[in-house]
């Protein structure tokens, strides 16, 4: 326990904190979306969120999927599925830094003692036809949160731009509870995070990297993009982003299996992109013909 | 003299980026205030990630005045024959608000016209600078932009605040949503949130007081004495890459060292690994012991001492937790030999249409053995080179090289030492890549060259071969910068080796497919980028790069020899005339193939004289390429310029008599192909 706004004992109650401090400041606070994701950017609250002209603040925690990240349950933080807590706000305020530093002391990080570093990285995802630049975020040193001026989303030029703030959450609950690895922390008083995760990340490792069918995934992945593109003729962009979502995921199964070479890695990417740049299309174009609020 | 201040504050800009915009600020103001004729004293630039400055010392009060002649109506036109002013020169002179007496007299070409001597004068340095500023923010070169509100303002990062100070005075700067003023801000976490200044001097002192130092000298300074209070204390030399320093200097406003400590147990990891943990990203600087990796290191927070030792715990816990990860799999990978390791590149796909990383491995193998041919190494080198390019891919298994890809190589080259391979091929493996880029270190060892020129070889081979061709700055499997790496390779190692049989000796390894290519756009590239790299890296001007590049050669090494002993010529007369000669020589013989001739059909006295100076020179030439000597050859091939040229002069070559005809077009054809031994003189821009 550290010197604190607020008294943040578990992994639970990192998220409740960090709820309580966006919705302070005007956010949705939205919930993880029921589909299958590679990171919280896919979550259609960021990725329709950030399209159009209307200012939108949202905030949610999302369990994200990396199937090449797995590491069997052996690496105390590399996982296959890590949460990240998300913050979109559009327009940025111009004090964004100072926000999101209040939002660190907020948790209990009390910053004067330690040593926070503004390091350059530029976020793409070439997938999602989506660009920013901004940083990671270094904590003494370790990486906690990736901060992105999104300018591109679905291969549109964004206006007004948006910042997306990415936590972290694992390492940020290490720091705080001051263990080495993600499977001690303390999810609740009584179960530690390892108890809900563990076999977990163990099956989801050997099932990616070893027994994932091959075949049967290429022919999911074919499925799910005949079903978007029929969604996007129909009109139906959710439905739509739904299984270009589902499309990503498998790619990435596929890509962990090392069933991807380079020259298809390129015509994958470029075949979920097409889908997500349909659906961002679509979606501007409910905008314009609904002349309402269609959030996402 | 007043003294001028722009600050433009930032959030974080990218480490290695700044003092470049710094440096473009400075250059632009200085270019933009001679260009408003301010003159100023002296000019000081500061920078931090979070801020760009210019001070401008002796400013001038005004711009000095602008004095320009102008040209009014030609003399015959603007006076009457009484020499008063017509009304031409009087609506001139209106214009002007001048009067008949200032009118001056000036001949231009062939006629005299009226001039007038006009006088603006300067605006006060506020007004000017207010104007330019804007622009001057607007023109500097950021690598990439982004926006970050809807002022429809770009740059690299956003800028947060602007400081503009005329001595005491604001200058009313507008620029996006931003308006000028005298407020900075200190430290992050230590300074002031706002900080007033009221004149341009304080404000590298008042920074100070807030806990930033502007000046990056300063910082580098503090950053390398902090390193030697290491060196001098625990008998340990840092490890200093330019790339680590830079960027420690361009991450922080006030270095404040943090020497961390990790345990000495994990000394026995590979000197590579422990500087790849503690380099990552940038952070740590690493320090070693008689040449041994010491277990200490040195992190900088930004802005104050760690008194607590939390952010010193917090680094050692980072560092501790990287090398226990790297340990685990150091151990890992040690439980297999690497040579079994090989079998497991099969189910590594290279790219669909090459197979596996194992298939590459068999072509680069292939590859070597036609290098060791022609590059004449022995028996036993060959035998130790195709070891070390069997094992050359292996490491890519290995968790160490997945977890840090920069180690490959190095990696490959450990392991195969731990498991008993013959230390030249040790070498060779941890060579293989090296360069990476045309700038990079080289190999040292023969083996390690070969390998990697036939490593690089093959990437572009298959790439091209496939139909992958870069266009634009489309380039997916980074075939540029293999083909540069491969040509600065023989170029700076000095390699004489035959590009293009190798190509050709290599060809059926690869598939045949429809949308493929073929040799023919392999050599293309290769040579393509030998263009490039002889005039951009090796000084060689355009026209001489055409030259000796008009016949391609296999010989890469060739052409820059050729390019050099051309480039030591003189441009002068003597050269233009034989650079015209063998246009002539060249379009004469255009479509004209057959080079054997018969010297008894010769008619003319310049005929046989151009004969005979051609026997002479021939055998020269073909001496000197024989030795390599391309200057010589060079040289034997100017003599032949003044009995050419008496040829073109007195010879009909063109004859209706298709013998005498033929046999003279076959003999220049020889003489060509004899000067194309150097290259295509017509081509000289002399």
């Amino acid at each position: 326990m550290r010197n604190g706004k607020r008294r943040v004992a578990t992994f639970q109650d990192l998220v409740l904190a960090l709820h309580e401090y966006w919705r302070d400041q005007g956010c949705v606070i939205f919930e993880p979306y029921d589909v299958e994701k590679g990171a919280g950017t896919f979550n259609p609250a960021t990725f329709f969120g950030c399209l159009g002209p209307d200012p939108w603040r949202v905030a949610y925690i999302e369990p994200s999927r990396r199937p090449t990240d797995g590491r069997y349950g052996e690496n105390p933080i590399r996982l296959r599925l890590h949460h990240q807590y998300q913050v979109i706000l559009k327009p940025p305020p111009p004090d964004i830094q100072d926000l999101y530093l209040g939002s660190l002391e907020y948790v209990g990080i009390e910053l004067r003692d330690h040593d926070v570093k503004f390091s350059e990285d530029d976020w793409e995802s070439p997938t999602l036809g989506a660009w920013g630049v901004g940083w990671q975020v270094w904590l003494d040193e370790m990486e906690i949160t990736q901060f992105t001026y999104f300018q591109q989303m679905g291969g549109m030029d964004l206006d007004p731009v948006s910042v997306e703030l990415t936590y972290g959450l694992e390492r940020i609950a290490i720091f705080l509870q001051g263990v080495e690895s993600a499977f001690e922390l303390n999810w609740s008083a009584d179960v530690k995070y390892g108890e809900i995760w563990h076999e977990k990340e163990r099956q989801f490792s050997i099932y990616n990297f070893e027994r994932a069918d091959v075949e049967r995934i290429r022919k999911m992945f074919e499925l799910a993009e005949a079903e978007a593109k029929a969604c996007l003729e129909a009109g139906l962009v959710f439905p739509a982003y739904d299984h270009t979502l589902h499309c990503s995921h498998l790619f990435n199964v596929l890509d962990a299996r090392g069933a991807i070479s380079v020259a298809e890695r390129e015509s994958y990417i470029a075949r979920i992109r097409e889908l997500a740049r349909g659906c961002a299309k679509g979606y501007l174009k409910l905008l314009e013909e609904r002349r309402a609020r269609v959030l996402a | 003299m007043p003294e001028f201040l722009l600050e433009v504050g930032t959030e974080e800009l990218p480490a290695l980026d700044a003092p470049v915009l710094a440096r473009a600020l400075g250059d632009k103001l200085a270019q933009v205030l001679k260009e408003e004729r301010l003159g100023f004293s002296g000019m000081e630039i500061h920078w931090t990630p979070r801020r760009l400055a210019v001070l401008v010392r002796g400013l001038a009060e005004r711009q000095a005045d602008l004095v320009e002649e102008v040209r009014g109506p030609a003399v015959a036109v603007g006076l009457d024959p009484q020499g008063n002013p017509t009304q031409a020169a009087l609506g001139f002179l209106r214009k002007y608000g001048a009067s008949p007496q200032d009118l001056k007299r000036k001949v231009v070409g062939e006629k005299e016209y009226l001039f007038l001597e006009v006088r603006t004068p300067g605006k006060p340095a506020r007004e000017v600078l207010v104007g330019i500023i804007p622009d001057l923010l607007r023109s500097l070169p950021c690598r990439k932009t982004m926006r970050w509100d809807s002022s429809g303002v770009a740059f690299l990062r956003p800028i947060r605040w602007l400081v503009c100070l005329l001595d005491g005075e604001v200058l009313s700067v507008r620029y996006g949503n931003l308006t000028a003023d005298r407020v900075t801000r200190g430290h992050r976490f230590f300074g002031p949130r706002e900080l007033v200044l009221n004149s341009p001097a304080e404000y590298v002192e008042k920074l100070r007081e807030a806990r930033v130092i502007a000046d990056p000298g300063e910082r580098e300074r503090m950053i390398q004495d902090a390193a030697k209070g290491v060196e001098g204390e625990h008998g340990v030399r840092a490890l200093w890459t330019e790339e680590l320093l830079g960027i420690l200097v361009g991450s922080l406003e006030w270095p404040s060292p943090v020497l961390g400590k990790f345990p000495s147990e994990f000394l026995d990891l590979p000197a590579p690994v422990i500087a790849a943990v503690l380099h990552e990203e940038g952070k740590f600087v690493p320090f070693a012991r008689n040449g041994e990796p010491a277990p200490v290191f040195l992190g900088f927070r930004d802005g104050k001492e760690d008194e607590k030792g939390y952010v010193r715990k917090g680094y050692e816990r980072v560092v501790k937790a990287r090398l226990r990860d790297a340990r685990f799999f150091f151990e890992n990978d040690l439980k297999r030999p690497l040579a079994e390791r090989v079998l497991d590149l099969r189910e590594i796909v290279y790219e669909a249409r090459l197979g596996s990383v194992w298939d590459k491995v068999q072509r680069i193998r292939e590859i070597c053995k036609h290098l060791v041919d022609s590059l004449g190494l022995d028996g036993e080198q060959g035998t130790l080179l195709d070891r070390a390019a069997f094992l050359c891919k292996a490491d890519l298994t290995t968790e160490m090289v997945r977890e840090f890809p920069e180690l490959q190589g190095v990696m490959g080259g450990i392991y195969a030492r731990h498991f008993g391979e013959p230390e030249e091929v040790a070498v060779a493996i941890e060579e293989h890549l090296l360069p990476r880029t045309r700038a990079d270190e080289l190999p040292e060892s023969t083996l390690g060259t070969v390998l990697s020129l036939a490593d690089k070889l093959d990437t572009v081979m298959g790439a091209i071969l496939i139909g992958e061709v870069p266009t634009g700055s489309r380039d997916p499997y980074g075939i540029r910068r293999a083909a540069n790496a491969l040509i600065s390779l023989i170029l700076r190692k000095g390699l004489v080796v035959d590009l293009f049989s190798t190509i050709d000796a290599a060809l059926e390894l690869y598939p045949q497919i429809p949308e493929g290519r073929d040799a023919g756009a392999v050599k293309g590239f290769l040579v393509e980028r030998l263009r490039h790299i002889i005039r951009d890296d090796f000084g060689i001007p355009h026209d001489i790069a055409e030259a000796v590049l008009a016949v391609p050669r296999g010989d890469f090494l060739g052409a820059l020899e050729r390019a050099r002993a051309l480039a030591s010529l003189g441009r002068d007369a003597a050269l233009a005339e034989l650079a015209q000669i063998f246009e002539r020589l060249r379009n004469i013989t255009k479509g004209h193939e057959l080079t054997s001739f018969d010297p008894e059909l010769f008619q003319q006295e310049e005929e046989r004289e151009l004969w005979r100076e051609y026997l002479k020179a021939e055998g020269r030439v073909r001496q000197a390429l024989a030795n390599r000597d391309f200057a010589g050859a060079l040289e034997a091939l100017l003599p032949l310029g003044g009995p050419l040229h008496r040829y073109f002069e007195k010879v009909f070559v063109m004859v209706e008599d298709e013998r005498i005809r033929e046999n003279r077009l076959s003999f220049l054809r020889a003489l060509l192909s004899l000067f194309l031994e150097i290259g295509d003189l017509s081509v000289l821009s002399v």
